[in-house]
């Protein structure tokens, strides 16, 4: 078994990724690293390669060229390793709509949990991070979209992953939905020691929530640094600003 | 498999809680077939009650006591309205004023012609006002009766034949003089019933049989479909694949869940339609008469265990071809629309053996139909009735090897990134087409 990435304490090694879809170029040499226990953010416009990395590292797709490790483990070749130790929440992920929130919760928690009372201390968990209180007992149908991307949220993180893969977490949702969602990643992140990437292109959120980023654009990642170092170097005020000069001058 | 009793359960739930599968796979069925049944059952009942309550009308241009003995027979136990004409205009015009159905006339001579030894005529009119089936079995009640009053009349002037004559033999003997017994051989025993009883019999049979293997494939490959697409539709598929169960699991999952499903709503069709016969049809009396067991019929538990096998190959081939192909559709409806092209080769062999053999078809279209590996799930659940066990195990052979190539390539779309990646739209057919 390659334990190199566990050895330099990296929870994500991917390196020279590419990704073809018929002859679309999807990726196009996307490399970066995340530190474990890091909050690692990849910013880009809507069709940047964002959303085809994250499958790639959830073990949803192939690599057409490259290679990416979580934890030393080969996404490619060790999919089953890979899949114990993290969890992934894609963009517009729904529930199971027939189910009550606790239902849910006990349903994902089945496949972590190796007793009956190892699954409880799970759900329980998720009971928590969702705060979704008596409303978990109600059929997800019901639920709004901020209260469904909670109980997704509670989903992915509540059996204490090494690492938690997170595409758009506050995509679709208001103001004040969207800052609760952070504050229940950071908050969680910084309490149990979970690695977190997390896409967005919202450059507020990923600059409150990341201490690392990597921009990618046109299948390429472009830059990457903490959100200081990259607002150092371009001297530009926020990552926002960054972004445009990055992406403008490629 | 605590993964998979986990997925299965899920399955279910999620599916029996859809309140249009609960309705309509389940509920509709057990509610829909009684009330069909009901409601043939209750115009049998008027038609009949207005048979009963028929009067038929009767006028003659004739008298003497041979006359007048059928008057007697006709006026005794029967409802009869008399016309009372000098025509029969006037007998038809009255008549047609009645609510009878039918009119026996009984013309002039009808009595000289029987007392000098020749056939004597009785016409009866039937009036179609609303060609109701009331109307008809009216006429052929007054028919019934004449022909009773004629079968004792031709004896009783037989008997008295003989009797001035010093012949010998019965009535009987002279008026029938040959009768016609039936016995059938089947599987090795003589049984003393007609052909025709046990093909009556066995027909129900093979009609019941093909529709309950074509419902129960259809329920399930409905089902299968719409749990996929629901996945794709919901945005659930995705955290599915990455959790830590193999793609086989919840494969096993998805196509157990589907077959339970369709199993309830097999079972709900069943009953329902077992109470639509029962009530549709409980004016049949022969039906009653004779059940499968009685002709040496009835299916043994080896052919029972046989059956079994046969639907269950066929449901694990239908569930992993649709699940394989529910794949490729966006939602639930394009899901469905695809399996209404797979339910067409499951419906072309039902509904050609349910009236027919297959060695009774052309060769060629017997080598068509032989290629759809349905059409061996009705083959081989007609053969396990009659004993013919060789046919029985040869169609699961041949269903069994479709099923493992059926579930390879389901097995592979979704061990592969196909299942996150894969789209198609019956339109797409359309604009390639164009293009």
């Amino acid at each position: 078994m390659d334990i190199t990435g566990i050895a330099m304490g990296y929870a994500i090694q991917a390196e020279n990724l590419t990704k073809t879809f018929g002859s679309v170029e999807a990726l196009k040499g996307a490399s970066f690293n995340v530190k474990e226990n890091e909050i690692f953010g990849l910013i880009g416009h809507n069709g940047a390669g964002k959303t085809t990395t994250l499958r790639i590292l959830s073990t949803l797709i192939s690599p057409t060229n490259g290679s990416a490790k979580i934890f030393g483990y080969d996404v490619s070749r060790q999919p089953e390793k890979v899949r114990q130790i993290f969890s992934y929440l894609p963009e517009e992920a729904g529930a199971y709509q027939q189910l009550n929130g606790i239902e849910f919760l006990e349903f994902m928690a089945g496949f972590y949990a190796k007793s009956k009372s190892e699954m409880n201390t799970i759900v329980e968990q998720g009971k928590l991070i969702s705060d979704l209180g008596d409303r978990l007992n109600d059929r997800v149908k019901g639920y709004s979209k901020g209260m469904l991307r909670r109980l997704l949220i509670a989903r992915a993180l509540m059996m204490k992953p090494k690492l938690a893969i997170l595409d758009e977490p506050t995509s679709g949702l208001d103001v004040i939905q969207s800052v609760n969602v952070r504050n229940m990643i950071k908050s969680y992140a910084d309490q149990e020691g979970v690695s977190i990437l997390l896409s967005s292109h919202n450059m507020l959120e990923v600059e409150y929530l990341c201490h690392k980023v990597a921009l990618i654009n046109q299948g390429i990642v472009v830059a990457q640094g903490s959100p200081e170092e990259l607002k150092a170097e371009y001297n530009k005020p926020n990552l926002e600003e960054v972004f445009m000069e990055v992406t403008h001058n490629e | 498999m605590n993964n998979l009793i986990a997925l299965i359960v899920k399955e279910v739930k999620e599916l029996v809680r859809d309140p249009k599968i609960l309705i309509g796979v389940i509920l509709m069925p057990i509610l829909i077939f009684p009330v069909m049944g009901s409601a043939i059952q209750i115009s049998q009942e008027s038609v009949q009650r207005a048979v009963r309550g028929a009067s038929f009308a009767v006028w003659t241009n004739d008298d003497g006591f041979v006359t007048d003995a059928m008057l007697d027979y006709l006026y005794t136990n029967n409802t009869v309205v008399p016309i009372v004409a000098d025509s029969l205009e006037d007998a038809l015009t009255l008549f047609a004023s009645t609510d009878s159905s039918a009119m026996v006339y009984i013309p002039e001579g009808y009595n000289d012609n029987i007392t000098l030894g020749r056939q004597g005529r009785i016409k009866i009119y039937a009036n179609l006002r609303s060609l109701n089936m009331a109307e008809t079995q009216s006429t052929d009640l007054v028919s019934n009766l004449i022909n009773i009053y004629n079968y004792y009349f031709s004896i009783t002037k037989i008997q008295n034949l003989l009797t001035e004559s010093g012949g010998i033999g019965t009535a009987l003997g002279y008026r029938n003089p040959i009768t016609l017994d039936y016995a059938s051989i089947l599987k090795g025993s003589v049984l003393e019933i007609a052909p025709s009883a046990i093909f009556n019999l066995v027909m129900s049979q093979s009609i019941m049989l093909p529709i309950m293997v074509m419902m129960m494939v259809m329920f399930a490959i409905q089902m299968a479909a719409t749990s996929i697409a629901l996945e794709k539709e919901q945005k659930t598929l995705e955290i599915l694949m990455t959790l830590p169960v193999s793609r086989m699991t919840i494969l096993g999952g998805k196509l157990s869940g589907s077959i339970v499903i369709a199993i309830a709503g097999s079972i709900s069709y069943l009953i329902g339609f077992g109470y639509y016969m029962n009530s549709a049809f409980s004016f049949v009396p022969e039906a009653m008469s004779m059940n499968i067991s009685d002709v040496n019929l009835g299916i043994t538990p080896f052919g029972f265990l046989l059956v079994g096998v046969v639907i269950f190959v066929t449901l694990v081939s239908a569930l992993a071809m649709a699940l394989s192909v529910a794949v490729f559709a966006d939602n639930v409806r394009s899901a469905q629309s695809f399996t209404g092209v797979l339910v067409t080769p499951i419906m072309i062999p039902a509904l050609v053996l349910m009236f027919s053999d297959i060695e009774m078809l052309p060769p060629t279209f017997q080598y068509l139909l032989l290629i759809i590996p349905y059409t061996h799930s009705i083959i081989a659940t007609k053969a396990a009735f009659l004993g013919n066990y060789f046919v029985v195990l040869r169609s699961i052979f041949f269903i069994s090897i479709w099923t493992v190539a059926v579930l390879y390539i389901a097995a592979k779309i979704f061990s592969t990134e196909r299942i996150i990646t894969a789209r198609f739209q019956l339109g797409d057919l359309f604009k390639r087409s164009r293009r």
